[in-house]
């Protein structure tokens, strides 16, 4: 064997992992400047682009903290302090919106790329190995898959308790089906490819063929799926704060205040708008975006 | 009379001319541009396109990939997404068809303009009938009643030579094979007696022997039906075959017309002179091969603008300034009736591309073990077990794609194997290399038996066999940099470290005349034909003794492939590689193998060093094969013997010969029902025939045979 020799000059690992984040990325920035090419991904990405920074910044802006009790102020109509008005408890609804956009979009954010993780992991190998092990593994996938995901995740929080890494890994395990059986089928095309063929004749580890040559290849794949993943998230887990399994009260999320909107929506119905507005304008901004992806893909690819 | 104008601009002249005569010709295309606007940038297919066609004539579209040929027949048939942009006009008996509404286009299509498309699988709907389709059009175009429809349907499938022409109507396009596919999709275009028929790429996809007969079809059918054909294909034998006159496309322009006779004895466009002397020759008597001469650079890009230069100039051998300077305009070449968008058409002949010189001798046979010895490789996919003891679907015969397969390769020869598509020739060579796990045999590498498996091989046996596959832009991961595969090569095999391996991996690009700051580019920036290059580099960089070589000149155009087949045949006299090269292309079969094998239907029908298989005694099928390739000489007497049929499908083993049933020199019942011997040829024992018919027979005939059809000829 020549590794003897190989391993001298092989790089340190971290400079590889280095470079693959790097290579990472900027496909991830290629797909985006493509689905900037289409009109769905022209509005969408802004969209997409604008909630993230909220969620960054959304907590800094609020012009109050959004569990501050207003009491001479409730249920008080748009104004200039208010501008969005209060609720039951006199708390500033545009404060607890802005706020609101961290918790939803951390979740949602980090329970796709979990489950992304996983399914691609599982997705890959078999979709490589195939054989029986695969045989058996995606039947289980299936199985889970099966489960409505509102039920999955009310089984594993109940379990599990609330709590925002329940949450997360809720919305990865949930997802992780999915996402497996798409990876599996892009890997099932492309390592018929006659490069994948010729990294097997030159005798190329298996492991070294899945993650460096045909992953990459998988990527406008998993942006499209990753995209609509995400809005998928962004409904789970607005919907499990709707249902109370979510973030716990006082702290602010979307679906929760829906929720508690719900009782005084004919008084003051901005209370359950303005988290719904939130809440929707996101979900289409990411489908767009999905979209968008999607189209760049069919677009010829540029010389 | 033809009135052709090249240059863009229409003279009054021309215009005139055709109101005297009293008749506009069938179709007058002038100064046709087609541009695809995409949200990547413009894309300019056809440039100032301008041509006629007239009735009862067959104009040939030549060119290669990219030249813009098949947007001319789509924009003709107004068959364009709307992202293109159509300019100049598209006459049909005097109406333009670009100002016509999409109402008068529908009924013109179909009807007095019909189209015969590449891919026949796709052309039919695969969901109905192929009887119903053609029914479809009648009704659309001639209201005729069921009863009247079905009997013209019939009466079409006779026409176009369908066998059992009143049932096979019933039938559904997978039940036909892939040339009944094509003549149905003729009968369909000729249904209602179009005026103008389009053809592109019509035989592209077929065999050799199917593509035969159905070109047999087409110019028997110019004579019948007093239509205008356009012909479009990449394939200069094709077009020497069917085309009386024959337009050549370059970079979306038409650069040289003339009728077909005209066009390969005295080309007056260097390209045109370029592309004739790119096609590969016979070998000669003494066994010296000449060089194959090539068209140095790349297309002009369609993305590049309209330049005033002559498009042709950076790749052209005879250019001069004023070249660069303006661009050329219409002028009549050697004689009436041929113009050439050059300014020294009368310069233009073979020998501007450079003389032929003999390359090599061939090598005589060399003792000792051979290279690769492979013995008895059966390849039989699926077993006829259920895939679940209780449930899943029904037992199938395995297929047999490789039947008791025995060859060896010499070392620093080149194995040519032919045979047309499933006869297994693929699978040998992927069972060799180890990407398919062989049902049983033995592979020896210089003695050495193979793992089935190539991850069970050692590294030396892999870093001996490589391989190059047919689709350039699949053999290069498309994610990664050109340099990767070359080092990562390098490094597996020689051990190298990455700064040596990098160096190494440029000189190989340098080697096949890329330049090393392509270590960096991605594949797509590369055309086809340097991507080839650049798997060939990556091939050659473990220093193999065997290189496998599937398909990989079929996707490329003439003047790249000899580019390819040149360094093919430098390496293997610099280095002493051997060569298994695979392909349905006699034409480069002949020119680089020193020994061929012809499959069919899984078996070797015939082996032996090239000179034996190339002249009589053939096995009929070799015979059948070498009759219907396409010459580039449109004086070629085609020769006669046409194959029906199919190739089988090799679920069901054969009871006799496995050619017996297409076989035109079947013998009945002992072909039919015995399997044939292996014939050891007297007069070399290394040249072996799989038939029943004795070998000096079937010299004899063979023989005669010839003499006959060159009796013909000379008639």
């Amino acid at each position: 064997m020549a590794t003897a020799t190989i391993d001298q000059n092989q790089p340190s690992p971290l400079s590889e992992a280095a470079r693959t984040g790097r290579r990472f990325l900027r496909s991830i920035r290629r797909e985006l400047r493509y689905a900037m090419a289409t009109t769905s991904g022209r509005i969408g990405l802004p969209l997409v682009t604008f909630y993230i920074l909220l969620a960054l910044v959304g907590p800094w802006l609020a012009p109050y903290s959004p569990t501050e009790f207003h009491l001479a102020d409730r249920f008080a109509g748009p104004s200039t302090t208010y501008f969005l008005g209060t609720d039951e408890f006199g708390r500033d609804i545009f404060s607890r919106v802005l706020s609101g956009a961290t918790s939803i979009i951390g979740v949602s954010v980090a329970g796709t790329v979990l489950g992304l993780l996983l399914g691609t992991l599982v997705g890959l190998t078999m979709g490589y190995v195939g054989g029986k092990v695969d045989e058996i593994v995606m039947r289980l996938m299936d199985g889970l898959m099966s489960f409505p995901s509102l039920l999955l995740a009310l089984l594993v929080l109940t379990t599990l308790g609330s709590s925002h890494i329940n949450i997360v890994i809720t919305i990865g395990v949930v997802f992780m089906p999915s996402v497996a059986r798409v990876l599996r089928s892009a890997t099932l095309s492309i390592k018929t490819m006659e490069f994948v063929q010729s990294a097997r004749i030159r005798g190329e580890p298996a492991l070294y063929i899945v993650f460096r040559e045909i992953l990459p290849n998988t990527m406008p794949v998993l942006t499209v799926e990753a995209s609509v993943r995400l809005s998928y998230a962004i409904l789970l887990a607005s919907s499990l704060g709707f249902l109370g399994l979510g973030v716990q009260p006082p702290s602010s999320d979307w679906g929760l205040m829906i929720s508690e909107g719900r009782s005084h929506i004919a008084d003051s119905p901005l209370i359950v708008l303005s988290p719904a507005f939130a809440v929707s304008t996101l979900v289409i901004g990411v489908n767009l975006l999905a979209e968008g992806l999607r189209e760049a893909r069919e677009l010829p690819k540029e010389d | 009379m033809t009135t052709i104008n090249l240059n863009g601009a229409a003279p009054s002249v021309d215009e005139s001319h055709v109101e005297e005569t009293g008749h506009a010709p069938l179709l007058e295309v002038r100064d046709l541009s087609v541009t695809f606007h995409t949200p990547r940038g413009s894309v300019r297919a056809v440039r100032h396109a301008s041509f006629t066609v007239h009735r009862g004539e067959v104009l040939g579209l030549v060119g290669e990939s990219g030249c813009g040929k098949s947007t001319v027949a789509f924009a003709t048939m107004r068959y364009l997404p709307t992202t293109a942009e159509v300019g100049g006009e598209i006459r049909f008996e005097g109406r333009d068809l670009n100002s016509m509404s999409s109402a008068e286009l529908q009924s013109i299509r179909g009807d007095r303009i019909a189209m015969v498309y590449q891919d026949p699988g796709s052309a039919l709907n695969p969901s109905i009938r192929v009887g119903l389709q053609i029914e479809e059009v009648l009704h659309a175009h001639r209201s005729m009643s069921r009863q009247e429809a079905q009997e013209r349907v019939a009466e079409l499938f006779e026409s176009v030579g369908l066998p059992n022409p009143a049932r096979i109507g019933q039938r559904y396009p997978h039940e036909l094979s892939g040339g009944q596919q094509q003549r149905v999709v003729i009968a369909m275009a000729l249904a209602c007696e179009p005026d103008l028929l389009l053809m592109d790429e019509p035989t592209t996809g077929l065999d050799v022997t199917t593509e035969a007969t159905i070109l047999d079809l087409i110019s028997e059918l110019k004579d019948r039906v007093n239509a205008g054909i356009i012909f479009v294909s990449h394939n200069l034998g094709v077009i020497a075959r069917v085309a009386d006159r024959v337009a050549v496309m370059y970079a979306g322009q038409v650069i040289e017309e003339a009728p077909v006779r005209d066009l390969f004895s005295n080309p007056s466009h260097p390209y045109t002179a370029g592309l004739l002397s790119c096609v590969p020759a016979p070998v000669t008597g003494d066994g010296a091969v000449p060089l194959l001469r090539n068209i140095p650079g790349s297309v002009y890009p369609a993305s590049a603008p309209n330049v005033d230069a002559c498009l042709f100039a950076d790749r052209c051998p005879i250019v001069q300034d004023i070249c660069r300077e303006q661009a050329p305009p219409e002028i009549v070449g050697a004689s009436e009736g041929h113009p050439a968008r050059c300014f020294f058409p009368e310069r233009v002949n073979a020998s501007i591309w450079g003389d032929p010189e003999p390359r090599r001798r061939r090598r005589r046979e060399v003792g000792g073990t051979p290279l690769l010895s492979v013995d008895a490789l059966h390849q039989y996919y699926g077993t006829d077990r259920k895939k679940f003891i209780f449930f899943g679907p029904p037992a199938r015969r395995p297929v047999r794609a490789n039947v008791d397969v025995d060859f060896e390769i010499g070392a620093g020869r080149t194995l040519g194997i032919v045979g047309e598509s499933g006869s297994g020739k693929s699978t040998a060579a992927r069972s060799i290399a180890g990407l398919e796990r062989r049902t049983s045999g033995e592979v020896l590498l210089e003695g050495e038996p193979l793992a089935r498996d190539v991850a069970d091989r050692t590294d030396d046996q892999r870093a001996k066999i490589r391989m190059v596959f047919q689709n350039p832009a699949a053999s290069l991961n498309p994610q990664l940099p050109i340099g990767h595969a070359l080092v990562r090569s390098i490094r597996q095999a020689r051990g190298l470290g990455r700064r040596e391996a990098r160096r190494n991996a440029r000189a190989l690009l340098d080697a096949v005349g890329l330049g090393g700051e392509y270590m960096e580019r991605r594949p797509r920036e590369l055309s086809g034909g340097q991507q080839q290059r650049v798997a060939l580099a990556a091939a050659f960089a473990a220093d193999p003794d065997l290189v496998i070589a599937d398909e990989a000149v079929s996707a490329l155009d003439v003047s790249v492939q000899a580019q390819v087949l040149n360094l093919i045949t430098a390496r293997q006299q610099r280095e002493g590689t051997a060569f298994m090269f695979i392909t349905h292309d006699l034409g480069v079969v002949r020119y680089i193998s020193d020994d061929i094998l012809v499959m069919y239907g899984g078996y070797v029908v015939e082996t032996g060093p090239a000179e034996t298989v190339l002249a009589p005694p053939w096995s009929p099928y070799t015979e059948a094969l070498l009759s219907a390739a396409p010459i580039p000489d449109p004086d070629a007497e085609p020769s006669r013997i046409r194959l029906e049929g199919a190739v089988p499908t090799l679920r069901q083993p054969f009871k006799g010969c496995p050619f017996a049933d297409r076989c035109p020199r079947n013998l009945g019942d002992l072909c039919d029902n015995t399997p044939p011997p292996m014939r050891v040829d007297p007069a070399n024992e290394h040249h072996k025939i799989l038939c029943h018919i004795p070998l000096e027979e079937l010299a004899i005939e063979q023989r005669k045979a010839i003499e006959t059809r060159e009796k013909l000829v000379r008639r």
